[in-house]
């Protein structure tokens, strides 16, 4: 009701504001005001800025029949999985003919695919002032929208997905599977949401839970918290159970601590496997917390047998408390030492061990082509094993690297880089984002020279040592 | 008006005031390309006053306007057939027979882009947007001649325009990005990547090849949001 008068006012206002901003401001500007309607529950604003945008002036059509031939050739890509050339495909098709909404509409599903939000958005919105009543790209910008954090966008572009599609029946199950399973909280919000709105009196998914494959810590963001502290979402970001209560018991000694278990037995004759199940305990994840969610990991390495954990610096940048896990073990964290170049980070965990990773300090041409392995948590997959070859040794802006080919990912950094004989050869901290496996490791003398750690601690501890 | 630049506006001033200089064809492409520096600049006042100091150029006249018109229809059959050299004959006969015929001007400088005369097809390109210094094609045709001699600057400031320009910006801005992710010739596909920087759009985060040295290192960190491994990861 109170909309009423408002709204003309403000299309009053915008048309002039309007005159020299540009067309895709123009067309942002009233999707953001349907998607604000929305979210109040204001179908008659819906309605009005939706005609604003059916009456602007149409699109230029272009050779629409060679269009529908990339068209069809992105979506074969597409249902490959093939979201390059896909995205090759779709975009040829759009600049051949741009006033198609369906493609403007599948390569912003593909950029969102690819993860490239940005663009994808700015296609979304495209796609909707061709055609506002599109409800997948509503979904698909309500997607992106959950993706970036924005659960109240993303709410209010799914209420709008439901309120134009054709069959509302099948949208609200796509909303309820997006609301119980999308991997990421402000889209499984942002669908609940939306649920709720549309459907009131809707039964609603149990509480998400993370897809197995996916064991990370998940971000929550400023803009949903009001959100989580009325649905059942509002328990912290899914962690692994352990961390939760490391996290939670953070004033307190760990029990599982002062007993860490043993290393799995080695016997294979297998170097890798050797590797793998001597390095994997003293192989840790770290998740960072800001403003007490979670918001970063990766990973480190267990360097002394008093629980002295290495890292990145970059891993713990904006961190203001840490839990670390090596193995089964998990402790909260305390930045000893850390710095940019090189980039690194000493912490202190009640980690006692009976065995620690040792740093090689060999740097010379002879380590190029010996066999290196990688553990760490990419993406959150703990304890990933990856194997390659030191391909080179480089000096980036005064700081020795080794080269390696063994694939890392985000959620690497900070991991160990090992030789053959066990000995950790280099820190994983970065790769070029082109090319194929071209991945940086800070090599283990840099961390000695830095003045990072003393070797004499990294040794196993004694049998008669310290308890 | 307070924000318009100044020396921009001095520039045309001053150019404005000699007539017979002003209206020549030199002080049109010294116009155009006043407004390739301050496309590359990201001065738009700037780009507006040479745009407004070419809108009101006289038109040169036409010695047989039917004529040019029926060389140009030759020349874009020719072009069709994919005989260039015909089609650079016909062309040159209509921009002669009517230099204000733009299609004809604007087409010259492409068929003199496809056989590789630099020169000319940028002189063609430059009348053609003395003529009509909205056009975006143009604009785009000139951007790859420059793009094809290295020149990344003026190529910028071309793009800049042809983006500026466009009917359809959603559409040029991926145009660009094509240009700038997939473009073999390093000079234009940095000139692209350069125009979506200028202009603030959005674009992947990539260096082709040649890499600088150390270029764009990725830290290896999970950012908020990790990835789902795909289905067939092992």
């Amino acid at each position: 009701m109170k909309a009423r008068w408002v709204v003309p006012a403000l299309l009053a206002l915008v048309s002039m504001a309007a005159t020299g901003a540009g067309q895709y401001e123009k067309f942002d500007y009233y999707v953001q005001q349907m998607i604000a309607a929305a979210v109040a529950k204001d179908p008659a604003s819906v309605q009005t800025f939706r005609e604003q945008l059916d009456n602007l002036p149409r699109q230029e059509p272009g050779d629409a029949a060679q269009a529908q031939s990339f068209r069809q050739r992105g979506l074969d890509q597409l249902a490959g999985n093939n979201f390059k050339e896909a995205l090759a495909a779709f975009r040829q098709a759009f600049i051949t003919d741009p006033a198609n909404a369906d493609i403007a509409g599948q390569l912003s599903l593909t950029y969102l695919r690819l993860r490239r939000f940005k663009e994808a958005e700015r296609l979304a919105v495209y796609t909707l002032a061709l055609a506002p009543g599109q409800s997948a790209a509503w979904l698909t910008l309500g997607q992106i929208y959950g993706q970036t954090g924005d659960a109240r966008r993303a709410a209010g572009a799914f209420a709008n997905a439901y309120r134009f599609a054709q069959d509302p029946a099948q949208l609200a199950e796509q909303l309820r599977q997006l609301g119980a399973t999308d991997t990421v909280d402000t889209v499984r919000i942002g669908a609940l949401q939306a649920l709720q709105a549309v459907q009131p009196g809707s039964v609603l998914p149990d509480p998400p839970t993370l897809a197995p494959t996916h064991p990370a810590a998940h971000p929550g963001t400023g803009s949903t918290a009001p959100a989580m502290a009325t649905t059942p979402l509002s328990a912290n970001p899914p962690l692994p159970d352990a961390l939760k209560r490391g996290l939670t018991t953070s004033s307190q000694p760990l029990a599982a601590n002062s007993a860490p278990k043993p290393s799995p037995p080695v016997s294979s004759d297998n170097p890798g496997q050797r590797i793998y199940r001597r390095s994997l305990p003293l192989t840790c994840l770290i998740v960072t917390f800001r403003n007490g969610k979670s918001d970063n990991l990766g990973s480190g390495l267990l360097v002394s047998v008093d629980g002295l954990v290495l890292t990145n610096d970059h891993v713990i940048e904006k961190a203001d408390n840490l839990a670390v896990k090596c193995g089964d073990r998990e402790s909260v964290a305390k930045v000893i030492r850390r710095g940019k170049a090189p980039d690194l980070a000493l912490l202190s965990t009640t980690l006692n061990s009976a065995d620690s990773l040792t740093l090689n300090q060999t740097y010379n041409q002879d380590l190029v082509g010996r066999d290196v392995f990688v553990l760490g948590n990419p993406y959150g997959l703990e304890g990933t094993f990856s194997t390659g070859v030191i391909s080179g040794l480089r000096a980036i802006d005064g700081v020795r690297y080794i080269q390696i080919s063994a694939p890392i990912s985000p959620g690497n950094s900070g991991g160990p880089v090992i030789l053959s004989d066990g000995t950790v050869i280099g820190i994983a901290t970065m790769g070029l984002k082109v090319g194929q496996n071209l991945n940086f490791a800070i090599a283990a003398t840099e961390v000695i020279a830095a003045g990072f750690f003393d070797p004499g601690r990294t040794k196993n501890l004694p049998s008669k040592g310290k308890p | 008006m307070t924000h318009l630049r100044k020396p921009a506006w001095l520039l045309a001033m001053w150019l404005a005031a000699i007539p017979a200089f002003a209206q020549n064809l030199e002080s049109n492409r010294f116009y155009v390309q006043q407004m390739i520096e301050r496309a590359a600049a990201n001065d738009e006042h700037g780009v507006v006053a040479m745009q407004r100091m070419l809108e009101q150029n006289p038109r040169p006249a036409a010695a047989d306007p039917a004529a040019a018109n029926a060389m140009l229809q030759a020349g874009l059959a020719a072009l069709r057939q994919d005989d260039s050299n015909a089609a650079l004959t016909a062309f040159q006969q209509a921009v002669q027979m009517d230099p204000g015929n733009i299609e004809a001007a604007n087409h010259l400088g492409l068929v003199y882009r496809k056989l590789g005369q630099w020169t000319e097809a940028e002189r063609a390109l430059q009348q053609a947007l003395s003529l009509e210094p909205t056009r975006a094609v143009a604009w785009f045709q000139l951007a790859q001649v420059y793009g094809l001699q290295n020149d990344v600057q003026r190529a910028t400031g071309a793009l800049a325009n042809t983006y500026r320009y466009a009917q359809n910006p959603m559409r040029a801005e991926e145009i660009l990005r094509n240009i700038a992710e997939n473009e073999a010739a390093d000079t234009l596909r940095n000139a692209a990547l350069a125009t979506l920087r200028l202009q603030q759009l959005p674009v992947a985060d990539l260096i082709m090849p040649p890499l600088a040295p150390n270029s764009d290192m990725m830290p290896m960190t999970t950012p908020a949001n990790p990835l789902r491994p795909p289905r067939s990861a092992p």
